[in-house]
């Protein structure tokens, strides 16, 4: 028979061996996670510095001058040049009496304008 | 009775011939009958007391041990990593390896940044054999001599000898491979400008150690190294670029010494370009007494020569004492105190106060300011800021303007100041002043950074009725007068010319001039002013010899009004006729 005594002397004594190996596990585990954060935040260290580094190279790459000769090398974009931004009503349709403005149409013999002025129609 | 003797080295206890071994005599049975056979009953209480103290300190220890796992189970528990106390800041900027902030431009481009780099020293103590080390570095550093790194390896009584700044990845890893222990990396930052010498003069450059030592890194260094977060001025990158092109060529194609161009923001003070060339680049070792280092727009301060005529006109409409339809006597040379004033290639008749400006006459200008007087005269300029140093301004390099004290301010200097001789400001002060007169009469300070209320409120200067009559005379004199070539269809410019002789030893040389040209667009509600300097240009065939403003600062300043305009977001005021005009034109090329 166990007495009383006993009985509790074995519950404190599991309950004593349950949380040292409890505290010992969770000391392990911690222990894993410090290492694991530490290595996280270096590697966001590191992008981070990688990220700085090439967003200088981006600016370096994005320099007006280089995009310049790129852009007349390899496309022909060119200036914008004061009358090539014009109101919408300079557009050849008279979108207020919904026809086509037969004076603006008038003189001009091209196929790109007259699909511009049946695009709006 | 107890005795004890020795077995296999272990003290055995012995009573009544019966053996215990170790640990066995703490039986509790064994103990009662113990103590009852030989203690008092007062000694077992004790005991028992002292027991029941043992144990209560041994569950309150396990206690707090309990309660510790389970808040460190449920809570956070210890913290172990904060990356920063401003929890805003820190998602952004977590962990930025560089200690000094970048500087972007207007809409956000990086024109300064920091690039994390090592620096490579030795420990001499550890320096065993310093001539196969030197021979090894000199391999990899050519530009190091080899005597140079024995000195460095050798140094007495310390453990730190720099041998290189800034080493890149790869010459790291190269030192890396070589193994030697006595060499050791710190880590550091190296400043670089990928736009070269697009901000040369704006920026600055910082030395070795990162502290500023020119330009916006000087003067704002402790903005700089104080907060992480990009520093973001008034600039735009784009515009800068195309003004600085125009002006390197103006400056090819008339010899000039020099040029600069400023493009500010009207309404609100903001720089949005600033040149100067020649130019460096901040990168490279930083040239000593060559001209790249002079920054025109804020240091080079000349007579500013006729562009003063539009501030004379302001003084004279805004005083009340002189009409927009008045007229002046221009037809011959006037005396002031023993000075002449004589007109450039002259009308020789009456002019009104437009003309005045159209034709830029001399003698007009001092006719026309000697209705106001000399103090009033004063007072307006420094109203204007031409006194003051423009000490805020974020460039460090400043010129303090040459101007006459109260006592010194005689009738010809009032004379001679009216058409621009006698004082010298910057052309930084020209076109912060000239903005006020044509942006509705406020003076903004002018300023690099974007958005920032700044220290000085603005101020109205004059009224804004003048502002609108100063508009509509300078554009005549785009219209009709000295600034023809800078008459960009469509921008509604408006502008003044200015020629100054230069003072080359006290004397004014004839053939060496600063020409200007400040303009603004649109008329009708203007968004920026423009100011071109140019530095000795000098006369060619395509000019016909001609060095005065119109032949090459005005049409520069018209190719550059024409290209950044579009770019600065203006819309051209063409008819709608005119527009259709060119929606045609497009298709039919």
């Amino acid at each position: 028979m166990i007495n009383t005594k006993t009985a509790i002397t074995i519950l404190w004594f599991t309950l004593t061996c349950v949380i040292c190996f409890g505290s010992f596990v969770l000391k392990n585990q911690v222990h894993d996670l410090e290492t694991e954060l530490s290595k996280i935040n270096s590697n966001i260290q590191k992008d981070v510095k990688t990220i700085h580094v090439l967003k200088a190279e981006w600016s370096h790459l994005n320099n007006p001058s280089r995009l310049k000769k790129l852009a007349s090398e390899h496309i022909s974009l060119n200036k914008v040049r004061a009358e090539q931004i014009i109101n919408y009503s300079a557009l050849p349709f008279q979108y207020e009496n919904g026809g086509i403005d037969e004076v603006v149409t008038a003189g001009v013999n091209n196929k790109e304008y007259k699909k511009l002025v049946k695009a709006e129609r | 009775m107890v005795s004890e003797e020795k077995v296999l080295g272990v003290t055995l206890s012995k009573k009544n011939n019966n053996f215990y071994f170790p640990g066995q005599n703490s039986d509790s049975a064994g103990l009662d009958v113990l103590f009852e056979e030989s203690l008092s009953a007062g000694a077992i209480r004790t005991c028992r007391q002292r027991m029941l103290v043992a144990i209560a300190g041994f569950m309150l220890v396990y206690l707090i041990i309990a309660i510790r796992v389970i808040s460190v189970c449920l809570t956070d528990g210890i913290r172990i990593y904060t990356p920063g106390e401003d929890a805003a800041e820190s998602e952004i900027y977590i962990g930025t390896p560089i200690s000094r902030a970048d500087i972007t431009d207007r809409n956000g481009a990086i024109i300064a940044t920091s690039l994390p780099t090592v620096n490579l020293y030795a420990n001499p103590k550890n320096v065993r054999n310093p001539e196969d080390i030197a021979e090894k570095l000199s391999l990899l550093f050519p530009e190091i001599s080899y005597n140079d790194l024995i000195a460095k390896l050798t140094r007495k009584r310390t453990s730190f000898s720099m041998i290189k700044y800034n080493l890149s990845p790869a010459q790291q890893a190269a030192v890396n491979n070589l193994g030697i222990p006595a060499l050791e990396f710190q880590k550091s930052e190296k400043r670089v400008y990928p736009h070269k010498n697009l901000f040369s003069h704006i920026l600055g450059y910082t030395n070795i150690d990162n502290l500023g030592l020119s330009g916006v890194e000087k003067s704002l260094h402790k903005r700089l190294t104080e907060s992480s977060k990009p520093l973001r001025l008034s600039l735009d990158m784009g515009i800068q670029d195309t003004i600085r092109e125009e002006l390197l060529a103006a400056v090819e194609e008339f010899q000039a010494e020099g040029a600069s161009a400023i493009l500010m923001d009207v309404k609100t003070g903001e720089i949005i370009s600033m040149v100067s060339v020649p130019d460096y680049d901040p990168n490279l070792s930083i040239p000593v007494g060559d001209r790249s280092l002079f920054n025109f727009a804020t240091q080079g301060v000349y007579e500013a020569g006729s562009v003063f005529k539009t501030f004379n006109t302001a003084l004279g409409l805004e005083s009340g004492k002189v009409k927009i339809n008045d007229k002046f006597d221009a037809t011959k040379p006037i005396k002031v105190q023993g000075i002449t004033v004589s007109d450039y290639r002259g009308e020789n008749r009456w002019l009104s106060v437009g003309e005045i400006l159209i034709y830029s006459s001399n003698i007009g200008s001092a006719q026309l300011i000697s209705r106001i007087g000399k103090d009033a005269q004063r007072r307006f300029l420094i109203n204007m800021g031409f006194e003051e140093p423009l000490s805020d301004f974020e460039v460090f390099e400043k010129g303090r303007p040459l101007f006459p004290s109260q006592k010194k301010w005689r009738d010809d200097t009032m004379a001679t100041v009216s058409y621009g001789y006698g004082v010298s400001v910057t052309p930084l002060h020209l076109i912060a002043a000239f903005s006020s007169l044509i942006n509705g009469g406020i003076y903004h300070y002018p300023t690099l950074l974007k958005s920032v209320e700044g220290q000085h409120p603005a101020r109205r200067v004059i009224s804004g009725h003048t502002s609108e009559n100063m508009r509509k005379l300078l554009r005549d004199v785009v219209v009709y007068g000295s600034a023809k070539k800078a008459n960009i269809p469509g921008y509604q410019v408006i502008g003044k010319t200015g020629t100054a002789n230069k003072l080359v030893g006290g004397r004014y040389v004839d053939k060496k001039v600063i020409t200007s040209f400040i303009s603004a667009f649109p008329e009708s509600n203007p968004q920026y002013a423009l100011l071109v300097v140019m530095d000795e240009p000098k006369g060619s065939k395509k000019t016909f010899g001609f060095v005065t403003s119109g032949w090459n600062a005005v049409p520069v300043g018209g190719k550059i009004i024409s290209q950044i305009a579009p770019q600065l977001d203006i819309q051209a005021d063409f008819d709608l006729d005119v527009q259709r005009q060119h929606v045609k034109a497009a298709y039919v090329r």
